[in-house]
């Protein structure tokens, strides 16, 4: 063997792991779509793309994929104006005690489990939580909101969960960001009169913006198939005002126990995904 | 030397191969009951099983409650499903399709079983598709639990025993101060989202309904038409507390414990939670309120055999014993239960806990009711059920509405 070939046969068994674990799974969610069931039926039938038909001419599934983008871009959307505004706000010129303090503490909603999550804003959201009492309290509502039970406030409290669990990731790398920009830049635009949001839109902005649309890439590719948050908070209801592409896919799969629909919706989930990260990926190549 | 390499490889395969074939007199129990027991009773179970028949090995395979009906499917599916099952009555005609249970006809009929199959609970043992499939370990009636400090504060002196009396106890509960509530109605859509189950069927039997016609949905009928209107005239009327489609049968327990509502409708088994979670409350249970008939619904712990093990002798003399009056009396004392064997009655009284007596004094000669075992699809029965009477309660339909939407949905489901 030459000395050149020996790295690649150390790698070799990890990657083959890897490969498998990566594509055997990847191969068997396809191969499913293309039966009329698996795992309950003993003799599947092959009935070709008959399942990605019956899904495109399914209601149900159109209304989860709107669910899905509404809920994908308002979460990223959130995620970014939150995270950002906090990242510039732990980054002005304090006490170093009190920033990390503040930047420990900002950073907590990312490290709670989703069933923790999930809980807690549930009491929080309660009709008689902490919410409802403080708006009763402010005179803003007269009686108390269904937040989570209620089709027209639901989406809407999922995204103020799902902001809450995700801005942390955001402010951590525009943080990240934050620490790259010269500050030259900031001291030649403060000399020609620059204030706070000039210096934001024509300064920091500019500087950070591979960082950005990379970070709100990811995000994006993150939440678009986020499962644990959405059923452990709604259960994609009241009826189905809730339900994204992931939980449509546990729906069909372990309650209707229809794998090879719920198989068809994960390679849904799959071909949006991978365009994604292909974005993604150019856009990292090109940064580089 | 090849040969005593090939004899190695051979020996080296065949031990790799060991765990996936089934060694004969050891068998799996797949179930949920000792995950909510926290003194180790299932385990001593076994152990004097083993003891009494030394040929036979059990090894006891515990998962919460929410994860045992996947856990069969998929372990069937691939071939490692375990030998004793055990079931949930709801689930039956999902597994009946995908071809997951043993019929038990035969074992039943056995002479030297330990108990007459005339003694058990009736309800799981029902004949689907011409056979029983499941018997049961213990049984867990419905009741009332009731709050009777708040029940007194309103001005009353007894809990309600008709729905006019329900209905009128429940409104005056949620008007004696902000934050309390009548009932608590568990309409969520968060997994299990099976309130309905939980309250609205306990209501429907009180009232002499049901939803099933044998096999067939019967959903949009009077009964449950009368059913969902006493339930939406009694939210109209301020009697539930708010928020039923966000509340979960978890939170409904909590919300009762902590005595912010006035009735629970749930499992008799809960009494134990409650005065042992909160000893100061003024507590006692009674019979659903009726409509005119005194009927209960019913669900337990079932115990069924999986058509795929290789040790179903085996695995019947487990069950045979679980099930003799001796051995069902102390699985029905550990989890506060009534007996899956009615034979051992008289055992689990004596020594039984208040609540648990008390619920067999109440209910004595009621009919027991259990119907989702013969519905199309366990849980999304269930969950239909929710989305309707979260509409219907929302104001988006009308309760003849929902149960027709009920209906067509459930057929559908049917196939």
């Amino acid at each position: 063997m030459t000395t050149q070939g020996t790295p690649y046969m150390f790698l070799l068994p990890g990657l083959v792991i890897l490969g498998a674990l990566l594509s055997v799974p990847l191969y068997k969610v396809v191969e499913y779509s293309l039966y009329d069931n698996v795992i309950v039926e003993r003799n599947p039938t092959w009935v070709g793309l008959d399942n990605y038909t019956t899904l495109l001419t399914n209601p149900g599934y159109w209304s989860a994929g709107l669910n899905t983008l509404i809920f994908t871009v308002g979460s990223v959307l959130g995620h970014m104006v939150v995270g950002i505004g906090l990242a510039l706000l732990v980054n002005t010129d304090i006490s170093p005690r009190a920033r990390t303090f503040f930047r420990s503490m900002l950073i907590l909603p990312w490290i709670f489990t989703a069933v923790v999550v999930a809980l807690n804003w549930q009491l929080l959201l309660n009709p008689f939580g902490l919410v409802n009492y403080v708006l009763q309290w402010l005179g803003l509502t007269s009686e108390p909101l269904d937040w989570l039970g209620n089709p027209d406030l639901a989406m809407w409290s999922l995204l103020l969960i799902s902001t809450w669990r995700g801005y942390p990731f955001i402010m951590v790398s525009f943080l990240s960001g934050l620490q790259t920009v010269p500050k030259e830049l900031y001291e030649a635009a403060e000399i020609d009169g620059a204030g706070f949001w000039h210096k934001f839109w024509h300064v920091t902005l500019p500087q950070l913006k591979p960082v950005i649309f990379g970070v709100a890439l990811l995000d994006l590719i993150w939440t678009f198939q986020l499962f644990p948050l959405v059923w452990l908070s709604t259960g994609g209801g009241p009826g189905r005002a809730t339900e994204v592409l992931s939980t449509l896919t546990f729906r069909l799969a372990f309650v209707d126990f229809q794998f090879s629909q719920a198989a068809t919706v994960a390679v849904s989930i799959l071909i949006i995904s991978a365009a994604f990260t292909l974005l993604y990926l150019r856009n990292e190549a090109r940064r580089l | 030397m090849i040969k005593t390499r090939i004899t190695a490889w051979a020996l080296a395969a065949a031990t790799a191969l060991t765990p996936l074939t089934a060694q004969a007199g050891e068998i799996e129990w797949l179930q949920w009951f000792a995950a909510e027991d926290t003194s180790g009773f299932y385990d001593q179970l076994v152990a004097d099983f083993e003891a009494k028949h030394p040929d036979i090995t059990v090894k006891l395979v515990t998962q919460p409650f929410g994860k045992v009906r996947e856990s069969i499917v998929t372990d069937n599916a691939i071939g490692v499903g375990s030998d004793v099952l055990g079931l949930n009555m709801p689930w039956t005609k999902e597994f009946l399709d995908i071809g997951i249970l043993e019929p038990l006809d035969d074992y039943l009929a056995r002479d030297d079983n330990s108990f007459a199959t005339g003694d058990l609970v009736e309800a799981p043992l029902g004949k689907i598709e011409g056979h029983t499939w499941m018997v049961p370990l213990n049984a867990f009636p419905f009741v009332m639990h009731v709050n009777m400090g708040l029940v007194r504060e309103a001005g009353f002196d007894a809990p309600p025993a008709t729905w006019e009396e329900f209905a009128e106890q429940a409104k005056a509960i949620s008007a004696l101060q902000d934050g309390t509530s009548g009932i608590g109605m568990p309409f969520s859509s968060q997994p299990p989202s099976n309130g309905p189950i939980l309250t609205f069927l306990p209501l429907l039997y009180a009232n002499g309904g049901r939803i099933m016609d044998g096999t067939t949905p019967n959903f949009d009928n009077p009964k449950v038409v009368e059913t969902l209107q006493y339930l939406k005239d009694m939210q109209d009327a301020g009697g539930i507390a708010p928020g039923a489609a966000s509340r979960t049968g978890g939170v409904d327990l909590e919300e009762f414990i902590a005595g912010r509502t006035g009735f629970l409708i749930s499992p008799g088994v809960h009494s134990s939670s409650i005065t042992g979670r909160n000893t100061e409350m003024d507590y006692t249970l009674a019979r659903v309120p009726s409509n005119g008939e005194h009927a209960y619904r019913v669900h337990g712990w079932e115990l069924g055999i999986s058509a795929d093990s290789d040790n179903k002798d085996d695995a019947w003399t487990f069950v045979n014993y679980l099930l003799s009056p001796e051995v069902n009396a102390r699985a029905a004392k550990a989890a506060n239960a009534l007996p899956g064997n009615l034979k051992a009655l008289d055992a689990v009284r004596e020594g039984a806990d208040e609540t648990l007596i008390k619920q067999m004094d109440i209910l004595e000669g009621d009919t027991p009711v259990e119907e989702m075992r013969q519905s199309p699809k366990a849980v999304g029965s269930w969950s239909v059920m929710t989305e309707e009477i979260q509409a219907m309660l929302r104001g988006d339909k009308t309760p003849q509405e929902a149960a027709t939407a009920v209906q067509a949905r459930w057929m559908d489901l049917a196939g």
